[in-house]
């Protein structure tokens, strides 16, 4: 029973997976000691022997919604993060202790490490925003197409001929 | 079938992606359904967890007021 126990560890161990990290860095940390931060981070990657493949540098993004962290009984609410991501393949092992030191990590707002695929996961093309299209200038683009395109004299007699019928 | 995905020829989604996802999105920030989104149900599924992975960073919100 132990035997099969230990055979079934060592071939989870032995998995290589793609992962990726997200991470939330506090926007009270300085920009100088973002830097050591997400050196950190590569560490423990790096000592469980996890292979970097893709990286996104901490960019101070603002949230969707505050969030909040407890420290000494106190409630410190953030609506900034430095916002950064890494992509690495390592063993199945690895995924776990690194989302455990990113949650024990006080200067780290929120994390989530997934697995997912190696390739570039991100769309290539882009989307034009939803909400930053403004209804006057659609209206006004249509407007100048139509007076643009040429009409002649007769056909403009014939269609109030048309109409006047 | 034509969808913002499979015009773009668009196999996985991020959740990093955050213009593209909220295509998905109603105003109030509410994912769009099937029906209305004309995803595939495999797109479907992957636009959620996209969208739940999105939501749970910061980069999307729960609620829209």
């Amino acid at each position: 029973m132990a035997t099969k126990k230990a055979k079934v560890a060592a071939e989870t161990e032995a998995v290589l997976r793609v992962y990726e990290a997200g991470y939330h860095i506090a926007s009270s940390v300085k920009e100088d000691e973002l830097e050591s931060i997400v050196g950190g981070i590569r560490s423990i990657i790096e000592k469980a022997g996890g292979i970097f493949i893709a990286e996104g540098a901490p960019v101070l993004t603002k949230l969707a919604y505050t969030m909040y962290q407890s420290e000494k009984g106190k409630r410190i609410a953030h609506d900034r993060g430095y916002f950064g991501w890494i992509k690495f393949e390592s063993p199945t092992t690895l995924a776990k202790d690194l989302s455990d030191a990113l949650q024990k990590n006080k200067e780290i707002i929120r994390s989530m490490v997934f697995v997912t695929l190696r390739e570039d996961t991100r769309a290539k093309f882009r989307v034009a925003p939803v909400r930053e299209v403004k209804r006057g200038e659609a209206k006004a683009v249509a407007r100048s197409e139509e007076e643009a395109v040429p009409v002649s004299e007769e056909k403009l007699d014939k269609a109030l001929e048309t109409l006047t019928e | 079938m034509s969808n913002i995905l499979t015009q773009n020829d668009i196999r996985y989604v991020d959740y990093k992606d955050v213009e593209l996802l909220k295509q998905f999105m109603n105003p109030h920030g509410r994912i769009i359904g099937k029906k209305r989104s004309g995803l595939t149900s495999k797109q479907q599924r992957m636009v959620e967890e996209a969208i739940k992975r999105a939501r749970f960073m910061g980069l999307l919100p729960y609620i829209q007021k």
